[in-house]
């Protein structure tokens, strides 16, 4: 019985440590943002009456609106990113035709190089079509960003439906959008899940792209921590970690909810990507 | 499998194909080409009212650009300095969930979150931790008698803060990689080398390790790359100071692009980045190979 007792105090050393590496951090930015005003600048006091005045400006106030635009935009975008990324999978996963594994490589590709890459062109073609600080613009940019990753994680579970049954729905004359509609689809739960997760949280997380082409109507969640962080930064504290919070709440409970698919999704995104 | 079967089938599948080849062409690898093409250019948005050909000026220039190179070296040190903790403390947490903790599964996905939060929180929130007069961390080093540190106002400290904010954010990424690839160590070679008398630390070093190599290796590459073009944590918590102590390539470019306007020559210090990161890929790719050949797999 001695080395599972030994086992079993280690373990608890290990959960103390992952949780004291990630825990903290998160704690004291909840701490701030509920901390009032005058005691704000105090570091010492830990214990004090909590305010919720901060949360409650973000939802009267203007300050609510970059949240509002954040999850619009990442939402619209990462279901326009399913649908299109979900219909050229099946193509993908389906069909056989000559030089299928290059076209496929040719549209990963744009995962591998960094986004910087794209910036100045991309700012310069909003410039034209009139969509700088627009929802619209953010949505047509976050569309085409997740493509790759969604079709890349669409082909991985579509290659798991099991071929016979499409095929005996063709041999009844089935075409093939009713195939996808009727066989292929119900399949599908789990993957269109994870997919549009992850395109989501990587929109939401999206920074570079939202900075340089929004600036005050379509400003996203993370745009607008930066206007209280940039310069001098003993501005507004209390605000800031207040969007931080907010920002964080929808990641933590996906992560919550989802995090078995969600260990599998990243382990195969960050492969490729 | 062949699609005798669906006839016209063939239409179908490239109607549902076209949209997403067409959208990915036009906002991804157009504009990917279109930079190249800007790279060969003077096209300052202020001045110019058109892209100039001007040949390779641009990158006569940017190899003569001390700033440049300065921004360089700081993004390659900070790359492989944050790789090397993260490797090491990732590793630490990888055999630690590898060693069924009870709630393992919980307490794994609490550990991912900071990487799956937006990197700009985490930028913040360090910002806030440093902090002079919010900050937690000045405070108990002043009331320990630690050293007194400047955090981010001073080069050196800088560079540190963005290090520790980093390896918060993407150890876990390293464990996670780790973790799946521990998972796939067969049990059976753990238990004969056990029995032949091998435990803890020989039984690491010469079984589980080697089967971990492959992904280490991965990892590594993995953070190294993405490290090297650090953004979003620099803007937030030092902006690329001070000074420009922490200017990292990507900051360099961001302050070309949208700071000077200088859309040109931004985009050949992109292309340059990217041979680079190309090369570096290409001895990446060829070494891996042939470790992969040595080891027999």
């Amino acid at each position: 019985m001695a080395p599972r007792r030994r086992r079993r105090w280690w373990h608890l050393v290990g959960v103390a440590l992952v949780l004291m590496w990630t825990l903290p951090p998160f704690l004291y930015l909840m701490l701030l943002s509920l901390k009032p005003e005058r005691l704000i600048v105090d570091p010492s006091r830990l214990v004090f009456w909590p305010t919720l005045a901060r949360y409650h400006d973000l939802v009267v106030s203007n300050l609510g609106l970059p949240i509002w635009n954040s999850t619009i935009t990442s939402t619209v975008g990462s279901i326009f990113t399913l649908l299109l990324a979900g219909l050229a999978a099946l193509t993908f996963s389906f069909l056989e035709f000559r030089g299928k594994e290059i076209l496929f490589l040719i549209i990963l590709l744009p995962r591998m190089f960094p986004p910087v890459t794209t910036l100045i062109p991309i700012d310069l073609m909003l410039k034209t079509l009139g969509l700088i600080d627009t929802r619209t613009g953010l949505i047509v940019l976050f569309t085409g960003f997740q493509i790759p990753l969604a079709m890349w994680i669409m082909r991985i579970f579509l290659d798991d439906v099991p071929r016979e049954l499409a095929e005996s729905a063709a041999l009844d004359g089935a075409s093939w959008p009713t195939i996808v509609g009727r066989v292929i689809l119900p399949l599908l739960g789990p993957g269109l899940l994870s997919a549009i997760i992850l395109s989501f949280i990587f929109n939401w997380n999206e920074f570079l792209f939202p900075l340089v082409v929004t600036s005050f109507n379509a400003k996203t969640g993370s745009v607008a921590i930066m206007s209280f962080a940039g310069g001098y930064k003993q501005l507004q504290w209390g605000a800031l970690a207040t969007l931080g919070v907010v920002m964080t709440i929808p990641v933590v409970l996906f992560v919550l909810a989802f995090r078995g698919s969600l260990v599998r999704g990243f382990t195969a995104g960050a492969l490729k990507g | 499998m062949r699609w005798v079967t669906l006839g016209r089938g063939r239409f179908w599948f490239w109607l549902y194909t076209l949209p997403a080849i067409l959208y990915v062409a036009v906002w991804r690898l157009g504009p990917a080409l279109y930079t190249a093409w800007l790279s060969l250019t003077r096209y300052n948005i202020v001045y110019d009212t058109q892209p100039r050909l001007n040949h390779l000026a641009n990158y006569g220039a940017l190899l003569h650009d001390p700033s440049f190179w300065a921004s360089l070296r700081l993004s390659v040190e900070f790359a492989v300095i944050v790789t090397t903790i993260e490797l090491l403390v990732g590793a630490a947490a990888a055999i630690f969930f590898d060693s069924d903790p009870p709630g393992r599964n919980l307490l794994l996905g609490i550990f991912l979150i900071p990487m799956i939060m937006a990197p700009v929180v985490v930028g913040t929130v360090w910002s806030a931790l440093f902090d002079r007069s919010v900050g937690p961390i000045p405070y108990y080093l002043a009331v320990f008698h630690g050293p007194r540190i400047m955090w981010l106002a001073t080069p050196q400290s800088a560079f540190f803060g963005l290090v520790i904010a980093d390896a918060w954010e993407w150890t876990p990424l390293i464990s996670l990689l780790l973790f799946s690839a521990l998972q796939t160590v067969p049990r059976e070679h753990l238990e004969a080398a056990r029995v032949d008398g091998a435990h803890g630390m020989r039984l690491f070093w010469h079984i589980t390790l080697p089967q971990l190599t492959g992904m280490i290796v991965v990892a590594a590459g993995l953070r190294l790359m993405d490290a090297f073009l650090e953004f979003d944590k620099v803007f937030v918590m030092t902006g690329g100071g001070p000074g420009t102590s922490t200017q990292f390539v990507s900051m360099y470019v961001y302050k070309q692009a949208f700071n000077f306007y200088n859309m040109g020559y931004a985009s050949t210090a992109i292309v340059a980045l990217l041979l680079l990161l190309a090369v570096a890929y290409g001895i990446y790719l060829r070494s891996y190979s042939r470790m992969r050949m040595a080891a027999g797999a």
